[in-house]
């Protein structure tokens, strides 16, 4: 094994540990994270969907589900969790689009077991979890129609997009709809932050289910993060220190 | 207790799997990397696999609308026509044919092009429409540094050695290798930890994104 390979296992092992404290104290200990005010629109948006007979719709991207590009995407998964679980009480259950075909499998099923969860297996259908296009580009072509004809109000975009990412929440804003959009690609953020009404930056995306309540280890998940993180910032500052101070000498 | 009993097959399964492809990453032995190229080789045909599911679901919510003359039932109609017609010379004479590329580059090829174009004017007006929505500071640094990048990197009408152009590609390559690079490297730090966090708990089963 390598350095480098055996310092990655030490991090994720720390962090698998961390998640796990984080989630035994949760109890006594509860989190309080800073105010994202995305997602409290976001909340907001959708009980007002569920009451005026509105459809949520969520983009999973356009990443494929065996790539690096995939976290996003799951990450909007169990978000969708969530917003399916909310929406279940609506005539019109939320509908998901992908460009990729396994990730439209996946949304099916996690479509599937959430209504099999709250009882209301009869929302599900074969066709609310679509791929729409199986390039980027004809995936955002295809977004206007399935965002007019089915009657959407708000408008989830979380998942791996590139420069289509403009173009999805275009479609979006034009439309006159509540539009959310976050994503892994550092380009496809700086166009959610001037294209969308509510742009998640960083990782905001991955903080949905924490954020949504989806699960106690979102939560746990999310402290971890942060406090890794903060161990890396103490890493670097004492790394500029440390190569400040051998610099003249 | 039988749905229960079958989830719990398919969460160890996630775990076992994702388990030796994670550990071929780290350790170097011959038989965790045989596993995790299989492994992967088996996920890349499964992919493969789901999008031909994946196509199949798209021609039955086109077809159910053309079928139901829904609203843009028409629109559905040409995607079967063209999604059938392209199927069909692309098994016939071979997807990297001459049928096959004839339809890309007169059809797909433009209409993409198209899409990047108007991709350009929705930024713009974007940019418009973002100062009038949040005019906070960080709305007008950012279509600021937007319109600077802009000047630092389009043709110049005076020529492109006068002092005012010189400035304004000094300030570009300033603003884009320092602020922009290590403003992106924040970010990625970020998403790589959330990227880690997510995958860990699909890893532990918190998450089952196969269903539950």
């Amino acid at each position: 094994m390598t350095v480098g390979g055996l310092q990655g296992l030490v991090v994720l092992a720390v962090f698998v540990a961390l998640m796990v404290g984080f989630l035994a104290v949760n109890q006594r200990w509860p989190a309080h994270f800073r105010r994202i005010p995305a997602y409290e629109a976001l909340r907001q948006a959708i009980e007002r969907a569920v009451e005026a007979g509105e459809r949520v719709h969520v983009s999973l991207g356009t990443g494929s589900v065996i790539g690096p590009e995939s976290a996003p995407a799951l990450a909007g998964l169990a978000a969708l969790t969530r917003i399916a679980r909310a929406t279940s009480i609506s005539d019109r259950p939320v509908v998901v689009t992908t460009g990729d075909g396994a990730m439209a499998i996946l949304a099916r099923d996690s479509l599937r077991s959430t209504y099999q969860e709250v009882g209301a297996s009869e929302l599900y259908e074969p066709t609310s979890g679509r791929l729409l296009g199986a390039t980027p580009l004809s995936y955002a072509a295809g977004l206007p129609a399935v965002l007019a004809n089915e009657r959407v109000s708000v408008h989830v975009l979380s998942g791996a997009f590139g420069v289509e990412a403009g173009l999805a929440a275009d479609f979006g804003e034009r439309a006159g709809l509540f539009v959310i959009g976050g994503s892994d690609d550092v380009q496809a953020q700086a166009l959610f932050y001037a294209v969308a009404q509510h742009p998640l930056i960083g990782e905001e995306v991955f903080a949905s289910g924490a954020y949504l309540e989806v699960g106690t280890m979102h939560t746990a998940s999310l402290r971890a993060q942060d406090f890794v993180r903060f161990g890396l910032i103490v890493l670097i500052l004492l790394g500029v220190i440390v190569r400040t101070l051998e610099g003249p000498l | 207790m039988r749905v229960l009993r079958l989830s719990a097959i398919w969460a160890a399964l996630a775990l076992g799997v994702g388990l030796f492809v994670l550990l071929g990453y780290f350790v170097d032995l011959g038989f965790i990397q045989n596993f995790r190229l299989t492994f992967l080789r088996w996920a890349v045909l499964l992919a493969a696999a789901a999008l031909v599911v994946g196509l199949a679901n798209l021609l039955g919510v086109h077809w159910r609308k053309v079928s139901l003359t829904e609203e843009g039932w028409i629109y559905s109609g040409v995607l079967i026509l063209s999604f059938t017609v392209t199927l069909v010379l692309a098994l016939v004479f071979r997807p990297d044919g001459q049928a096959a590329l004839f339809i890309f580059n007169t059809f797909q090829l433009p209409l993409e092009s198209s899409l990047m174009a108007v991709l350009a004017v929705s930024l713009l007006v974007a940019g418009f429409r973002l100062v009038n929505r949040r005019r906070d500071l960080l709305s007008l640094l950012f279509v600021g540094t937007a319109l600077m990048v802009l000047l630092g990197t389009g043709p110049a009408p005076g020529g492109a050695e006068g002092p005012v152009v010189i400035a304004l590609r000094d300030f570009r390559a300033w603003l884009s290798q320092v602020w922009a690079a290590g403003g992106a490297r924040g970010i990625l730090l970020g998403v790589a930890l959330g990227a880690t966090a997510t995958g860990l708990r699909v890893l532990l089963a918190a998450d089952r994104p196969y269903g539950s």
